[in-house]
């Protein structure tokens, strides 16, 4: 205990200096804290208390990480966390992400009619945001699992939030129990890493050295034990099984969340995880004891054609929109091989487009399972001819998540595929040829079912039409951001300045 | 704002003009189109008129016409560069025909629209929408440009098969689309690898312009697609992997026999006016896109796959024709008879000689006014008592005289009789297929002679049809009253019907008004291919 006594000093001061740059976390904090205080106290007189309360947090959070956002990469904290223009562009993700949360649970019904209220699950969001921003930024294996854990703990409440009827319990029990096993598994992996190399750092020369002196059944085994951790949050294909049944048992707002801002906050980890076996001299990763290209590439190619072909066969829309985000996160793990400014910015730019096109397709879908009961793709038949302007916007939102233009989701597909060849440029190997090819061949199979909505829609004819009204607010919003991804096709400089 | 801008997005104009009226001004619709494409048909002529005809263009930037350039996107890739995307149109001998045919063919096809009579909102703005994308294909010269263009032509024609199509609607509009799109994605992971090869020049950046990635001087050393380079991929030799991946996304739509079995579904199943443009101006966008990129871009590989190329278009003359004669539905035959129509586009092509190429160009054009005429013709019958069995009719000549004077020029400009532009097409497509063995050796004189035996094919099933349907005794499936319900070519389905005799006509006569404003362009592009 003594020998630490002269590191005190300097270590308080590094982290009272760290505390300015982590104003946003700290917003976080509190305003998960005000969230409780007025849910107890002010629930009855102003019910849209906590409502305000929660935006006006996540403005405050966004507009203060854009403040950071030409910075360079700084170590906070003694280096646990490190802050950099990537993770705060992740944040500012995050802070998309959970403003469109936030205004869609205040316009599902289900949640307004339901007796527990908006404020738990907005402290929930509040917390689970603040372990998402951790995450981004973490840059040591315990806090990786920390504010991993952070984030799943919240999400296992988000999906039993409303626990109505025995499939959402089911769901939520199926994602803790999934949850718990793989974290373990993870943290097993990380204690492994950390007694081969003697360091939790990521960033610290001798974990790399370390790892490189083992043989490769133990380094190997430590390093995918610990991926399995990140895998689950990402559900990459072996570990995708939670995905459906959660999607489908939640309540569509949480699973809208959840399709998109844990998976980004997957991929921040995942990078920040690689980044160590990253070497500038050949732009790619080290491959001198496990080729983790080849692995990452299997586990793609995997995904892609898992979520896609399985996707062909649901009918349930929330179903068929888990398995498409089995697809999608393959297809951005494809941006991943190169580790770069351009894979990055593609990675960014898909993930920003698919935040939209996830939440405006949740949001419709929603919209017309609350007005009509409809939750089949078969039952969509004619609903296209009465409620144009509903459906148009939800063919948009679908032809952007196939990747055709009109729709920005071409551009954002275009990027990937540009720095995966770039990727492949380089290292010249087949499997990312394969990848790429394999990619291609999902596209067009992606067209196959999404396009079953628009085709029962438009083509079919219904038996009892059904006429909505527009008078909502989620239809307003899904009809916005269907608008925004035709816009940004034309004009895509309207996100790209901020990457 | 440039006429070709005009040209491109007047449609869109009217779809949001066509969104924000009522629909109960919805029988107003089809004459807001009708207005479109008859100011674009005037801007072309227009265009046509003033078009200097020694600016050869091809491969020369300065020589492309009513040039609009416009930087649309920079990215900044760090390590690799930037990247350059621009709205860059222009025209040349080889675009500019299209620009009228399609401004011609929407017209038509919207006269053929008046038989739409369901859900008027939505389909003039897939129409106009359909307009815009065609336009903007044939003058796109940014390879990112051209494949948005090129991908917005499946969505509207995906929903307008399969809205107001036939009993099978879903499976030939799914198919249509599957089909394509299997074609352009790949496409698209060659577009990418050009633009990591090509630099251009003035600025340094990674660039999609196309005629930039015709110049061999502009590509990076050691790059994918750099031909000194000599890189492979799985063995093949890059630059003509990638010639044959863009020749299939091409071919899909030409089509070539065996990438055909999309067109008879397709055709049939569609209504009158979008069969009336899949067969006028998508199979020519195939086409102008395997001369304007695969043989432009990638001419070494061309060279390497003419043979090839040239025996596919023989297959497809073949096989198209052989298989219209068996079709006992008249759309499924003239459905057929454009595989068999398409494949001497092909050959001329293969041909890379000054004649063949013209030839082919003009075949396109020829084939474009001519297929639309006889889709047309197909519609009236089938809008009057809705059936085209061949055998359920005989003798119409005598019930609907002039509509079989129309279908006899059809019929007769299609299978190559002198004096109509499918005579000198073909004939000039055949002549560049003879001669190919003498001036540059790439297609052997067989394949010439075997595809006039097409020509004798399509006479074949032509004269054949006409006797059944035309000719004796007049004998209907539907009796008495079949005989009140088809009654004879009305004043708006002879506007359509003239002006496209007058120009399978005019170019049979005159093919030199088309001749002398492309062949600048077709002795620039015989130059870049056979160096």
């Amino acid at each position: 205990m003594n020998d630490l006594i002269p590191y005190i000093p300097s270590s308080i001061r590094d982290s009272l200096a760290s505390l300015s740059f982590f104003s946003a976390e700290i917003s976080l904090v509190l305003g998960f804290l005000l969230v409780i205080l007025a849910d107890l106290f002010f629930r009855k007189r102003y019910p849209q208390l906590s409502f305000i309360l929660t935006l006006f947090t996540l403005l405050l959070v966004a507009y203060q990480s854009s403040g950071f956002l030409k910075i360079d990469s700084i170590p906070l904290f003694g280096g646990m966390i490190i802050m950099d223009h990537l993770s705060i562009l992740f944040k500012l993700l995050f802070c998309l992400a959970s403003i469109l949360f936030v205004l869609f649970i205040w316009f599902n019904r289900t949640f307004q009619g339901h007796d527990k209220g908006f404020g738990d699950m907005y402290a929930i969001l509040l917390a689970v945001h603040l372990g998402l921003n951790l995450m981004a930024m973490s840059a040591n294996l315990l806090m990786i699992y920390l504010s991993l854990e952070m984030v799943s703990l919240g999400s296992y409440l988000m999906v039993g939030y409303l626990s109505s009827g025995q499939k959402q319990t089911e769901a939520a029990m199926k994602y803790a129990l999934f949850g718990a096993v793989c974290s373990a598994i993870m943290l097993y992996g990380i204690s492994l890493l950390y007694g081969f190399t003697g360091t939790l750092y990521l960033n610290d020369p001798e974990f790399l050295s370390g790892l490189k002196s083992l043989p490769l059944m133990s380094s190997g085994l430590a390093l995918i034990m610990a991926f399995i951790g990140i895998a689950f949050k990402l559900s990459l294909v072996p570990l995708h099984f939670w995905s459906p049944d959660v999607y489908e048992g939640a309540p569509t707002p949480v699973t809208a969340f959840l399709s998109t801002a844990p998976k980004i906050a997957g991929f921040a980890v995942l990078i920040n995880f690689l980044e160590m076996f990253y070497d500038p001299g050949s732009k790619a990763l080290h491959s001198t004891m496990l080729d983790l290209n080849y692995i990452l590439a299997f586990l793609a190619i995997l995904s892609m054609l898992l979520g896609n072909f399985v996707a062909i066969w649901q009918n349930n829309i929330k179903r068929m929109l888990a398995y498409s985000s089995i697809g999608h996160t393959g297809f951005m793990l494809m941006a991943l091989f190169i580790f770069s400014t351009s894979g990055f910015k593609a990675i960014i730019f898909y993930m920003t487009i698919y935040v939209i096109m996830n939440m405006a397709a949740f949001m419709l879908v929603d919209e017309i399972e609350e007005k009509t009961g409809k939750q089949y793709i078969d039952e969509y038949k004619g609903l296209g001819k009465q409620n144009s302007l509903l459906m148009i916007s939800l063919l948009i939102v679908l032809v952007s998540l196939t990747g055709l233009p009109p729709t920005v989701g071409f551009t954002a597909k275009f990027l990937v595929f540009s720095s995966a060849l770039e990727a492949y440029n380089l290292s010249g190997s087949p499997i990312l040829l394969v990848m790429i090819i394999i990619a291609s061949i999902s596209t067009v199979v992606s067209l196959f079912y999404y396009f079953k909505l628009p085709l029962n829609a438009f083509l079919r004819e219904s038996p009892d039409p059904v006429q909505l009204s527009y008078r909502s607010a989620k239809v307003y919003m899904g009809i916005f951001l269907a608008f925004l991804l035709l816009l940004l096709i034309v004009f895509p400089s309207m996100l790209e300045q901020f990457i | 704002m440039n006429l070709l801008s005009i040209l491109i997005f007047l449609p869109i104009v009217a779809v949001l003009l066509i969104l924000v009226l009522p629909s109960a001004h919805q029988q107003r619709f089809k004459y807001i189109s009708l207005g479109v494409s008859l100011i674009q048909f005037i801007l072309s002529v227009f265009i046509y008129t003033r078009f200097n005809n020694t600016s050869a263009g091809i491969n020369k930037e300065e020589q492309f016409q009513l040039i609009e350039k416009l930087p649309w996107i920079r990215l900044d890739l760090g390590s690799i560069g930037k990247l350059e995307i621009d709205y860059f149109l222009g025209i040349d001998g080889l675009s500019m025909p299209f620009l009228m045919l399609s401004a011609l063919i929407m017209f038509v096809a919207t006269l053929a629209s008046w038989e739409i009579k369901t859900n008027l909102k939505a389909y003039f703005s897939l129409f106009l929408l359909l307009n815009t994308a065609v336009m903007g294909v044939f003058c796109a010269l940014d390879f990112f440009l051209f494949y948005i263009f090129y991908e917005l032509m499946l969505l509207p024609l995906y929903f307008l098969i399969g809205m107001w199509g036939g009993a099978r609607r879903e499976y030939a509009a799914i198919k249509f689309f599957l089909y394509t799109l299997f074609g352009s994605v790949f496409m698209l992971l060659v577009i990418i690898g050009l633009y990591f090869s090509v630099l251009n020049p003035a600025t340094g950046n990674h660039t999609f312009n196309m005629i930039l990635m015709m110049d061999p001087g502009n590509y990076i050393e050691g790059s994918v697609f750099s031909a000194i380079a000599g890189q492979s991929i799985f063995g093949i030799s890059a630059r003509l992997l990638a010639f044959i991946v863009l020749f299939i996304a091409f071919a899909i739509k030409v089509p070539i026999v065996p990438l055909h079995t999309w067109l008879p579904d397709a055709h049939v199943e569609a209504p009158t006016p979008v069969s009336i443009i899949l067969a006028g101006l998508l199979l020519k966008v195939g086409g102008y896109g395997i001369l304007r990129i695969c043989f432009s871009i990638f001419p070494d590989s061309a060279i390497q796959s003419a043979w090839w190329i040239g025996l596919i278009g023989l297959i497809s003359i073949l096989y198209g024709a052989m298989n219209a004669l068996a079709q006992t539905d008249l759309k499924r035959l003239i459905a057929y008879s454009s595989v068999s129509h398409m494949g001497f586009v092909l050959l001329g092509i293969a041909s890379a000689t000054t004649e063949g190429i013209s030839g082919a160009m003009l075949q396109m054009i020829s084939h474009g006014a001519l297929s639309a005429m006889l889709f047309f013709l197909v519609g009236m019958i089938y809008s009057r008592v809705h059936d085209r069995e061949i055998s359920s009719f005989r003798g119409l000549a005598e019930l609907m005289p002039q509509f079989t004077f129309f279908v006899m020029i059809a019929f007769f400009a299609s299978l190559g009789l002198p004096g109509f532009s499918a005579f000198m097409a073909e004939a000039f497509s055949l002549i560049g297929a003879f001669t190919s063995e003498d001036v540059n050796g790439l297609l052997p004189r067989w394949m010439a002679i075997g595809a006039s035996v097409g020509i004798l094919l399509s006479a074949a099933y032509f004269l054949w049809t006409l006797q059944r349907m035309f000719f004796g005794q007049i004998r209907l499936k539907g009796g008495d009253v079949w005989k009140d319900q088809l009654v004879d070519v009305n004043t708006r389905e002879k506007f359509a019907l003239v002006p496209l005799a007058v120009l399978a006509l005019l170019l049979g006569i005159f093919p030199s008004l088309l001749f002398d404003k492309m062949n600048a362009s077709v002795l620039a592009l015989v130059q870049l291919i056979t160096g």
